[in-house]
């Protein structure tokens, strides 16, 4: 029972929970951001820049303007970063999953609207005009998101369900399950468009560039963050590295997920066995995924961030509800009619 | 003659439809849902009415099979329905009555402060 | 307590609200006898129906009590009837419930205003009639009630008749009103003549069998009566304006309970009167229908800047997902949707009282004129943001819980069925639901945060009797949202279980064996799977979310997260003067109905085509009734 007990706590804060999420997260901010410079030809800055900055954050002074709502203010910004964490536990490592039967992928699309609420209550209650700004193309991106999501989700729901015999499947463990045993989803003709959709959700859900309309730097002075500063600010910071992780992670277990049977038949094919093996895949696991991570953030974000400029906001409305949509509703047609 | 009532009571009806929808005058809108009201009572009356039935006035050992008699359900329901048309009528007047008072106009192209 | 007086149970529930309301008129003068009479009255209906839930919902009893006595004879009912089963008492119990709250609520809501009696007695009358709608067992009654309750609605949207647009919105409600009263009428005494009874359950038995041109068309004209009560698209402009005028209490009822007694009608009527749901045609009807009000509301409610007109819009796109989810004719497909319908009674309750409450303290509800309440009213906006959560399908609250239902028995029965038409009502489902949260987003910025305008400087917290009201509301959406195993399993499951037992329906008002005789084919009933496709525990969540939350603040407290040395610039002596040097602080407020205009843009043309539909003339919305009628009754011509 108390070993129970421990073992869920140290999920929560350790691995997949907090510290995992911290480190990598940060660690994904920072390669990007390297990544980016590196595209532009510029030196950039150390790939640890993001731990620095947050702990250089943490020891500012935090000032409440006089128009906030000061309990609003302080606890949004924790909401949404406790929010985020509890979300990553429920996307499964490969064949390990913390909390599998808490939630599936319905419930995750709108777990992933938490963090984007705690920003957008939160810049509302500094009562400041750029926030105002900022907080209305916030929740007009993640409408832009919404609908290739949800398309992408059903398509996968539907795919694997046909494939399984359920009908259909939102369980995000059933689904890796599946493509641990059969190969991944990626390879299907019908789950490329989706694949390709996904990809291209993934920069506007972390708010990053071309999308990131609602934290324009040089015209709304990054909106919704304009009143904030110190540790809040800090943790806003840290929840945006947070989703890179979340939404990266998601992309490899909706659509890769087969690379952890490929890991195990690896581990088994060395003739290991018992805790040995477990403990080796386990580690492999989480190597993959975050070389996975690394690799979709280098693609999904860092190049698309490079050679893009800024796109105004109900451009990416449309963008999103034309364009992505479209690649999802081919995708999901495609898995429908049992291709 | 039966079927002339049943006419009559949809021509009722419909005339009723017409005044509300066409007619921009709130005292005609209010006279629209009262004829539309008096096309449904002659309908309930149409429908219990058997010609050549007598009252429905009976004891239950006078009852039999063979009795003919004008079913007494729809009078019944009629006068509920009259009641209600009635008290429809008073109330739209009542707020006729008030609407001209703050508007300064029974034209319902006037009267339209709430809308998109 | 023995099956005899628990018989009695649901006329009494019905007549203490009549009885109250008499009373209000004699003895209401006195302000506190009024509301005792009034509290008494609300609270004693609602606890007839509580003693019910035992023997109706867990023994799956159905109570039938005949007026005087007068059980059938001869096979033919001839006496007026109550009927409890568990649908009628889910929808009783939620109606009793509401009612009560709201009730508690007006008390101090209602204190500033004149002709305080007589706003009690149509609001008694108001929960009276849609009490006795939903109990009753004979369709002329229902036909009653349903004046009863629009009689008492129009009164009470005009009840404050110097309001701008009180009187119009209480005219144009009672023309449209009228029509579906009459439709209902027609239909009723249409269906009496072929069949010669009003009693529910025979004619649910004799009418299945012998359809005729005329039962087709009566069927058009009772689902169009009860389309107007629940406001479903076309009728949605008669909601907002009624909603936008009426006293937010009224308005909770209106939204909550007098469009529930629309959707009840339907159920009674395209389910048990008709058995018409195992039609393809009947469910696309249905579903079609609910997937138009749930977006056109919500796009309409996008628009607004209004905060009551915006709520009106958004109760009839969350009356759309009921339908929709009623009309899918499966077991969970009902259970869902009738959980939706508690959870929109709950929330959208909750949010039209802090409506009022921003009303009561400001005197507007102008979106584009208020802003940063949330200094002043705390805890007003604290229940405000549950009720937007809830409304906007955020876990855990119960709209999600209920939603989420949703999503999974369209997307099955889409599955099931191999038809397109039911996945598009799963993404239009899951889309209306993100846009519901953009447009609660809108008004949280609008009304609670942003700037304060300097006129409300003075604006203080509502007084306690209006936020226990909301509080209660609040605690119901999120045990509603926490606890989803034990609501399916306690109330909407026997609900929809009676739903598809139209045969036990009969057989207890008419006695053991008359379905069997009378009725050619018993209708099936399908295979009862309330097994969804997904997993979703709101109870581990919220407490990962606890754990993740406390260590979360525990760090941060210990990095001295909350280390506020400075408040305000003003304040400061001279240290930011850099930045600050000169300057006064302005007062600028991003509009409301500026707010989305990314998305707005993009549908301009459709924004711009809805708003000249919506003309506000009541020749218009009278139109649109009768072109729904015409096509209700060629529809229905064609394919019952």
């Amino acid at each position: 029972m108390i070993i129970d007990a421990l073992k869920y706590l140290a999920y929560v804060l350790v691995f997949p929970g907090f510290l995992f999420c911290f480190l990598t997260g940060l660690l994904l901010c920072g390669i990007d951001r390297k990544l980016v410079a590196r595209m532009q030809k510029r030196v950039g800055p150390p790939i640890l820049q993001p731990f620095y900055d947050f702990f250089k954050l943490c020891g500012k002074e935090t000032i409440v303007p006089a128009a906030a709502n000061r309990t609003v203010f302080l606890i949004a910004p924790l909401v949404g970063l406790a929010g985020l964490v509890v979300l990553q536990l429920f996307i499964p490592v490969f064949s390990f999953s913390a909390f599998s039967n808490v939630a599936d992928v319905i419930v995750i699309l709108y777990l992933l609207l938490i963090p984007a609420l705690s920003i957008i209550i939160g810049g509302a209650s500094t009562g400041s005009p750029y926030a105002g700004v900022g907080l209305s193309r916030e929740m007009v991106t993640v409408l832009s998101c919404e609908l290739p999501l949800v398309l992408v989700l059903l398509a996968v729901g539907k795919k694997v369900g046909a494939a399984t015999g359920t009908g259909l499947c939102f369980s995000l463990t059933e689904i890796v399950r599946y493509q641990m045993a059969n190969g991944s989803l990626l390879w299907r003709l019908s789950m490329i468009p989706a694949a390709v959709a996904f990809l291209l959700v993934i920069p506007g859900e972390t708010g990053s560039h071309p999308f990131d309309a609602a934290e324009a730097e040089t015209e709304i002075c990054e909106g919704m963050l304009a009143e904030y500063s110190g540790a809040p600010l800090g943790v806003y910071k840290l929840s945006h590295a947070v989703k890179l992780l979340t939404m990266t992670s998601l992309f490899v277990m909706l659509f890769l997920g087969g690379i952890g049977g490929r890991l195990e038949a690896l581990v088994y094919a060395l003739g290991l066995t018992g805790g040995a093996a477990g403990a080796l895949v386990m580690l492999l696991s989480v190597l993959v995924l975050f070389l996975l991570c690394v690799l979709l953030t280098a693609v999904a974000i860092s190049l698309v961030h490079a050679v893009t400029a800024r796109l105004k906001i109900e451009q990416i409305f449309k963008y999103y509800w034309t364009v992505v949509a479209a690649l999802a509703l081919l995708s999901l047609a495609l898995a429908w009619y049992g291709l | 003659m039966i079927l002339l009532n049943y006419i009559a009571s949809f021509f009722l009806i419909v005339l009723g439809l017409y005044c509300i929808v066409v007619k921009y005058n709130l005292v005609k809108t209010v006279i629209g849902l009262s004829i539309m009201d008096y096309g449904v009572n002659l309908l309930i009356i149409t429908i219990g009415f058997n010609p050549g039935g007598t009252a429905p006035i009976f004891t239950w050992g006078e009852l039999n099979p063979e009795s003919f008699f004008v079913d007494p359900i729809p009078q019944a329901l009629t006068l509920t329905s009259i009641v209600i048309g009635a008290c429809v009528t008073a109330m739209s007047l009542a707020l006729v009555m008030k609407l001209e008072e703050q508007y300064n106009t029974i034209d319902t192209r006037e009267i339209r402060r709430l809308r998109g | 307590m023995n099956m005899l007086s628990l018989q009695h149970f649901p006329i009494y529930s019905i007549m203490v609200l009549f009885l109250g309301a008499f009373l209000i008129v004699m003895f209401g003068r006195n302000k506190v006898v009024r509301h005792a009479i009034a509290l008494l009255a609300t609270f004693a209906s609602f606890f007839f129906m509580a003693a019910l839930f035992r023997p109706v919902m867990l023994e799956g009893e159905t109570i039938a009590y005949w007026m005087g006595g007068r059980v059938p004879a001869g096979g033919y009912a001839i006496g007026i009837a109550l009927e409890v089963d568990a649908l009628s008492l889910f929808f009783g119990l939620l109606v009793s419930c509401v009612v009560f709250i709201a009730c508690i609520y007006s008390i101090q809501y209602m204190s500033h205003d004149d002709n305080v009696p007589q706003y009690y007695t149509l609001f008694l009358m108001l929960a009276g009639g849609v009490m006795g709608l939903v109990l009753s067992g004979d369709l002329f009654n229902m036909f009653i009630m349903v004046e009863i309750l629009t009689f008492a609605a129009v009164a009470l949207t005009a009840f404050r008749n110097t309001a701008n647009g009180a009187l119009e919105a209480a005219f144009k409600y009672l023309v449209v009103g009228c029509i579906g009263s009459t439709c209902i009428l027609a239909g009723t005494i249409m269906l009496y003549a072929q069949v010669h009874t009003l009693n529910l359950a025979q004619m649910s038995a004799l009418i299945p069998g012998n359809l005729s041109t005329a039962t087709k068309a009566a069927f058009a004209l009772l689902f169009i009566g009860f389309c107007t009560k629940a406001f479903l698209v076309p009728f949605h402009p008669l909601a907002a304006d009624a909603h936008g005028a009426a006293p937010a209490s009224i308005s909770v009822l209106i939204s909550g309970v007098l469009t529930k007694s629309g959707i009840y009608g339907l159920i009674r009527l395209s389910y048990f009167l008709f058995q018409s749901m195992a039609l393809g045609t009947m469910q696309f009807w249905l579903v079609f229908l609910g997937s138009v009000s749930m977006f056109v509301c919500v796009t309409m409610a996008l628009a607004q800047h209004d905060f009551k007109r915006l709520l009106a819009f958004h109760s009839i796109s969350q009356i759309g997902y009921v339908l929709a989810a009623v009309g899918l004719c499966t077991a969970f497909g009902v259970s869902s949707g009738l959980y939706h319908a508690m959870n929109h009674t709950l929330f959208k309750g909750l949010l039209f009282l802090a409506a009022g409450a921003v009303l009561h303290e400001t005197g507007t509800t102008d979106l584009d004129k208020l802003g940063g309440l949330s200094k002043k009213m705390p805890h007003t906006t604290v229940l405000f943001l549950v009720g937007a959560f809830s409304i906007s399908g955020i876990p855990p609250f119960n709209g999600f819980a209920s939603k989420w239902m949703i999503y999974q028995a369209t997307y099955q029965k889409a599955v099931e069925t191999g038809n397109i038409g039911f996945l598009l009502v799963t993404i239009c489902a899951l889309v209306t639901s993100t846009l519901t949260l953009a447009s609660f987003v809108k008004v949280t910025q609008s009304v609670f945060f942003g700037q304060l305008p300097k006129e409300y400087e003075n604006v203080k917290e509502v007084p306690f009797g209006m936020r226990l009201a909301m509080g209660i509301l609040a605690l119901m959406c999120l045990a509603g949202g926490l606890f989803p195993d034990a609501v399916t399993r306690y109330l909407t499951e026997p609900a929809a279980r009676a739903v598809f037992s139209v045969t036990a329906y009969i057989n207890s008002m008419m006695g053991q064996g008359y379905a069997q005789s009378a009725m050619a084919v018993q209708p099936a009933v399908p295979e009862m799977s309330f097994a969804s496709a997904g997993v979703w525990s709101p109870i581990s969540w919220l407490c990962l979310l606890m754990i993740a939350l406390l260590a979360v603040t525990i760090v941060a407290i210990a990095g001295k997260y909350d280390r506020v040395s400075v408040r305000t610039p003003e304040s400061l002596s001279g240290k930011y003067d850099l930045f600050y040097g000169g300057e006064e602080t302005v007062y600028s407020q991003v509009g409301g109905d500026d707010l989305f205009w990314g998305f707005k843009h993009n549908w301009r043309h459709y924004f711009r085509f809805m708003h000249e539909l919506h003309s506000g003339v009541v020749n218009d919305y009278a139109l649109w009734a009768v072109v729904a009628l015409a096509l209700a009754v060629v529809y229905a011509l064609i394919v019952l």
